[in-house]
């Protein structure tokens, strides 16, 4: 992704016109992280338009596809329990871009952990993203783990990955070590993905 | 609650009173034969009368099965609510308790029991008898260790210990096998090998008692005082396979790392029956350390081909 000429800035007015704006924004050579960022942010979630992707597992949270972007991208929507968080992960060299659109989620953002290293990994920074915020980050950035940390309330968020990839290494923060993992999806396009 | 409620609505099947300030739920409750399912969290209950007396004793005691108190102020499980016998769903998440009461074991039916985000320290091994738990959750509390017998819970599926003080995991947690889900991180667990070197030699009681139990030598109730039969039945076979042993109370605490999921080495506690049964060739000495490590990654195999996603990262 590079900076085009002219940025836009959208306003998208429904989930639906979020998608169609950026399969418009996917077919250009070039696109812009901050227009994208601003795009999602903009759509204000209205739970009417993506309660058919928002499948919950009681153990984990899980990832319904939403739209595969003519494979330029993947927009998925993540459902989280109360308690549910990720392991630390990174993007597999793609673009992510995570927008809140229910409850609240604690992004904590990690260093890579050194080549021989065999310590706890580095925090750097951590925040609780609101509802309608749009994070993005990139492995050049670092990595990080997500969690909704409510006893009490669900959360809902909005991803998109370009370009899409459906493995990535998890992290131990005790020690640095990786593992790759294969991601599933729990739904895809509204109906429930049986493994 | 209005009162009338049960009038108006009789066949009520589920009330949602979240967020509505309550501080008590008085008796119309108790007059919704229909209701199955209760959710009232993020409100101010708490106190001495926050349920309804004779709750036990109504018809709900069978039919809840789903209630949720989270984000209330309970600073202990209100004993009316471990008469809920048909409850299948319990969730105190997010509240102001400090143990968990041994009577839980009442809740036969309970599938779901989410106490997340409280300060309770230690897990009664009362929990395990639930025959039904498929779900635990116990993460952000101040819990230092976990009993063995959590080891019963044959029916978990997940384990949420996140965010508490464990230093390690009873080497039981190997014998669940249908957990698929566990989560440890934000503990302070061992990382490094730690042998516990603080050894208290056995009395010559135990010394005695091992001779009996090692060499099979036979013994019937008429040849022993009452208090030594019953002593010698409490032998514990020690873990090593490759040791023959039986310790009583004298053993040796031992951390071994058990690698999961080919990567993460979680510390699991052993008790063997003397420091020399660390390994099958003698005394402390490098060799012996990583003979045991390869013994614990033999049953570490297994382990890993049972659990299949540890959320330890």
């Amino acid at each position: 992704m590079e900076q085009p000429v002219q940025t836009e800035t959208w306003k998208a007015q429904s989930l639906e016109e979020l998608v169609r704006i950026l399969h418009q924004i996917f077919a250009e050579d070039k696109v812009s992280v901050e227009e994208v960022q601003a795009l999602m942010e903009s759509y204000e979630s209205n739970p009417d338009e993506w309660v058919q992707y928002a499948k919950f597992d009681q153990y984990r949270y899980t990832r319904n596809l939403v739209d595969n972007g003519n494979g330029k991208f993947n927009l998925m929507i993540l459902c989280w329990g109360e308690g549910h968080g990720s392991s630390i992960h990174d993007h597999t060299d793609s673009h992510c871009f995570m927008k809140i659109l229910q409850g609240n989620l604690k992004e904590t953002l990690f260093e890579w952990p050194e080549k021989k290293g065999n310590g706890e990994m580095a925090k750097k920074s951590e925040r609780v993203l609101r509802e309608n915020q749009c994070a993005y980050i990139n492995d050049s950035i670092g990595l990080h783990r997500v969690e909704n940390i409510s006893h009490t309330e669900t959360a809902v968020s909005l991803h998109l990955y370009s370009p899409p990839f459906d493995t990535c290494n998890t992290f131990d923060q005790r020690t640095g070590h990786k593992h790759k993992v294969t991601m599933t999806f729990y739904s895809q396009f509204g109906e429930r993905t049986v493994c | 609650l209005p009162a009338g409620l049960s009038q108006w609505f009789p066949a009520l099947e589920v009330l949602d009173v979240s967020g509505t300030g309550l501080a008590e739920i008085g008796a119309e409750l108790l007059s919704l034969p229909c209701l199955h399912t209760l959710l009232a969290k993020n409100n101010r209950l708490g106190g001495p009368g926050s349920l309804p007396k004779g709750l036990g004793q109504s018809p709900l005691a069978r039919s809840l099965r789903v209630l949720n108190l989270s984000g209330n102020r309970f600073a202990e499980v209100p004993p009316a609510l471990l008469q809920l016998r048909g409850l299948r769903s319990l969730s105190l998440g997010g509240n102001r308790l400090h143990s968990i009461p041994p009577d839980i074991q009442e809740l036969r039916s309970l599938e779901f029991l989410y106490l997340g985000g409280n300060f309770i320290t230690a897990i009664p091994p009362e929990l395990a008898k639930l025959p039904s738990l498929k779900y635990l959750v116990l993460c952000d509390n101040k819990i230092q260790s976990v009993p063995p017998q959590l080891s019963q819970l044959h029916s978990l599926r997940s384990l949420s210990l996140h965010n508490n003080l464990l230093t390690y995991l009873p080497r039981e947690i190997l014998n669940l096998v249908h957990l698929e889900e566990l989560s440890l991180r934000g503990n302070p667990l061992v990382v490094r090998f730690v042998r516990d070197l603080t050894y208290n030699p056995p009395s010559l009681q135990e010394l005695a008692g091992r001779t009996v139990k090692t060499r099979n030598v036979p013994y019937a109730p008429s040849d022993l005082p009452e208090n030594l039969v019953r002593y010698l039945s409490l032998a514990s076979n020690c873990p090593n396979p490759k040791c023959g042993g039986v310790y009583f109370d004298s053993c040796v605490r031992q951390i071994k790392f058990v690698d999961f999921c080919g990567k993460y080495r979680l510390p699991l506690m052993h008790y063997l029956c003397s420091p020399e049964c660390s390994s099958p060739f003698s005394s402390a000495s490098q060799s012996s350390t990583s003979q045991s490590e390869s013994d614990s990654e033999d049953e570490a195999s297994v382990a890993a081909h049972r659990m299949q996603k540890v959320l330890l990262g």
